[in-house]
């Protein structure tokens, strides 16, 4: 299609890519203005929803409905064009003259503005006119899918609530505590002898050192649901061998603290780990040089190194919020009451293991699209790259981008 | 030694020993520097040049031998070597400038943690030799927008905060274009006359020639030759420095 040059493409302008794709490509007015028209088509074959206006205006839509359809016409007739005349296209067509095109243009946008309509009457109202139905329903709506979703989540929205703002506590509170465990971790890691150290120093560091790398590999090495049952079963135990009853160790010893321990130590290694990334992938130049001027290994390595390396971690660190949305579902299995659970929970409650799920799903996605949102503002004010949503739980290190 | 009079040497290496792994960087390194001199070192690359720099400040450890410094032995276990480093300023090839800080806190960052200085005191100071190597107008600047002359300059001037007695460069040139080396070279030059101790590996003949007091040539690992720059570029006696130098003489 290279040939295809329109009356707007000779005359070059400064836009987005995106925008350019949209106002100034002759060929995308046609052909993606064409996917929304069939798009807009769709949407007026569905049934109309109760709340549906276009209902008391039959005719109005039977005419855009005949309108898009024309354009798809005026859009294949193009196309052939384009497919007879392939080399001569921009000169011979009549869709490349100015007045036309222009006037291809504006028929677009009326295009997507049927659409839009068609798209409020049959979906927005489609949910609104489910949720009506939900809210006065008895019992669950089984035909329809989003009548019952609605009722679901409706109904169940105690549950969901609870199950919403302990995900969420977990993984704020677990990201937050798990960063600054990180921090003292990640510099007993990186400790290596210098030479005025004494023996007793190299020792220390010898175990802080060892410790940090057998809790990185024991940590990340096992399932975060294994270390829940771990944790919390563990530390259950021991609270057994005192004088308290099972009633009292419960109330100390709540599943939500339970998988807020677990959801901390396990992000713990795994940002200890984004951390030490980050600081060795500062020059080495930038620690000789300090070194050089009579900075010790510490002070080198925080004044110099440190903050140029967590720079480098910003993007690994605020993806782990993101992984721990998702992997403090996991924690369901000891009973911490977190949106997977009250899914489950509901699930149970009305026989709708499908629907509930759906229901979920959508949450879980505005939360994670949410928090990756906030964290690219946040990350833009350190001036650095976010990366995209975070992939998965055992992620890797640096140079994801 | 022909120069030992009165002085004790500033440095003295003794039966200096570094490899990596099986290669045998330097062997059996003995040499001094006076105060007030200027030494360069010269070779072709890989002859152990940088690494005798760097064992003179312990970035490298040496494997045996001594390194003397005001009559401490670095190389000595658990000698504090931090200490040691404030009086000995190093510049790098690559330069190595703090990129987390502006030029003024890149010279006064050791000044103010290390001697505890003021920070407007350490600035003073920062300033004057920012002034003496024509920066004083780039010190509020990032690092990342000077040019690779200019950082250099930087980095001379902060390793002159911590008012050294012995600098080392380490090929401080040869990062840079050849139109800009000049400017490097002239700051250097300046402290010669101002009678700082220095040792220089450099490929920058001219300069080994005019500025230093003397002159090392090392082939693989051993001091090949050494001497006046009269004597090694005027009569060299060792094959290897002939051969060595021809080759730049020859341009």
């Amino acid at each position: 299609m290279s040939s295809a040059q329109s009356g707007e493409q000779m005359t070059p302008r400064k836009r987005g890519k995106f925008a350019s794709f949209i106002l100034d490509d002759h060929r995308y007015v046609l052909l993606g203005t064409s996917a929304v028209a069939f798009l807009g088509m769709l949407l007026s074959s569905q049934s109309r929803p109760r709340l549906s206006f276009l209902a008391n205006a039959f005719t109005v839509e039977l005419v855009m409905y005949y309108l898009l359809a024309a354009w798809l016409v005026l859009s294949a007739i193009a196309l052939v064009f384009k497919l007879t005349h392939w080399k001569t296209y921009a000169t011979t067509s009549p869709f490349t003259k100015p007045a036309i095109a222009r006037v291809l243009r504006i028929a677009s946008y009326v295009v997507w503005a049927m659409t839009f309509v068609l798209l409020i009457d049959r979906v927005v109202l489609g949910i609104a006119s489910a949720w009506q139905v939900a809210m006065s329903a008895e019992k669950v709506p089984t035909d329809d899918m989003l009548e019952s979703m609605c009722y679901i989540l409706w109904n169940g929205r105690q549950t969901f609530i609870t199950g919403f703002i302990t995900t969420v506590e977990l993984a704020v509170f677990g990201t937050v505590i798990a960063f600054f465990l990180a921090l003292l971790l990640v510099f007993c890691r990186i400790q290596t002898i210098d030479r005025p150290d004494n023996d007793f120093i190299r020792f220390w560091k010898k175990v802080g050192c060892g410790f940090a790398k057998v809790y990185s590999t024991v940590v990340r090495g096992t399932p975060m649901m294994v270390q829940a049952m771990v944790i919390y079963y563990g530390v259950f135990g021991l609270f057994r061998m005192t004088a308290l009853t099972t009633t009292q160790i419960n109330g100390i010893w709540t599943t939500f603290l339970a998988g807020l321990v677990t959801i901390t130590l396990n992000s713990t290694a795994y940002m200890m780990e984004v951390l030490r990334g980050g600081i060795e992938s500062v020059d080495k130049g930038q620690m000789e040089a300090a070194r050089s001027l009579g900075l010790s290994q510490w002070q080198a390595m925080m004044k110099v190194v440190f903050p140029q390396g967590i720079k480098f971690a910003i993007p690994g660190l605020s993806n782990e919020l993101v992984i721990n949305i998702k992997d403090s579902s996991v924690l369901s299995v000891i009973g911490t009451f977190d949106l997977m659970f009250a899914t489950t929970t509901v699930a149970g409650i009305y026989y709708q293991q499908f629907r509930t799920a759906l229901i979920s799903t959508v949450i879980y996605l505005m939360l994670t699209m949410l928090a990756s949102w906030l964290l690219s503002k946040f990350a833009k004010r350190f001036d650095v790259k976010s990366e995209t949503m975070g992939s998965t739980s055992d992620q890797t290190m640096l140079g994801e981008e | 030694m022909t120069q030992t009079v009165a002085s004790e040497p500033m440095v003295r290496i003794e039966g200096l020993r570094k490899s990596f792994g099986s290669h045998e960087v330097l062997r059996d390194i003995n040499f001094d520097v006076m105060p007030g001199q200027v030494v360069t070192i010269i070779g072709a690359s890989g002859s152990g040049k940088s690494t005798l720099l760097r064992c003179i400040n312990l970035l490298e450890t040496p494997d045996a031998g001594h390194v003397w410094f005001h009559g401490e032995d670095l190389a000595a276990q658990h000698v504090d070597v931090n200490r040691l480093r404030e009086k000995i300023g190093m510049v790098f090839q690559g330069f190595n400038l703090f990129n987390n800080m502006n030029v003024l806190d890149n010279c006064t960052l050791a000044p103010v943690t290390l001697k505890k200085m003021k920070k407007a005191e350490a600035e003073q100071v920062a300033m004057k030799h920012l002034e003496s190597v024509g920066l004083a107008d780039f010190a509020r600047a990032s690092v990342q927008t000077l040019s690779g002359g200019q950082k250099q300059r930087v980095a001379i001037a902060r390793a002159l905060c911590m008012q050294p007695d012995l600098m080392l460069f380490d090929e401080p040139t040869s990062a840079l274009d050849p139109e800009i080396v000049g400017e490097v070279l002239e700051v250097m030059r300046g402290l010669a006359a101002d009678g700082m101790t220095m040792v220089v590996v450099t490929h920058e003949m001219a300069f080994a020639k005019t500025v230093s007091d003397r002159v090392v040539f090392m082939d693989k690992g051993v001091i090949a030759e050494e001497g006046t720059p009269a004597e090694i570029f005027g009569n060299p006696k060792h094959p290897r420095t002939r051969e060595f130098l021809s080759r730049y003489l020859d341009d």
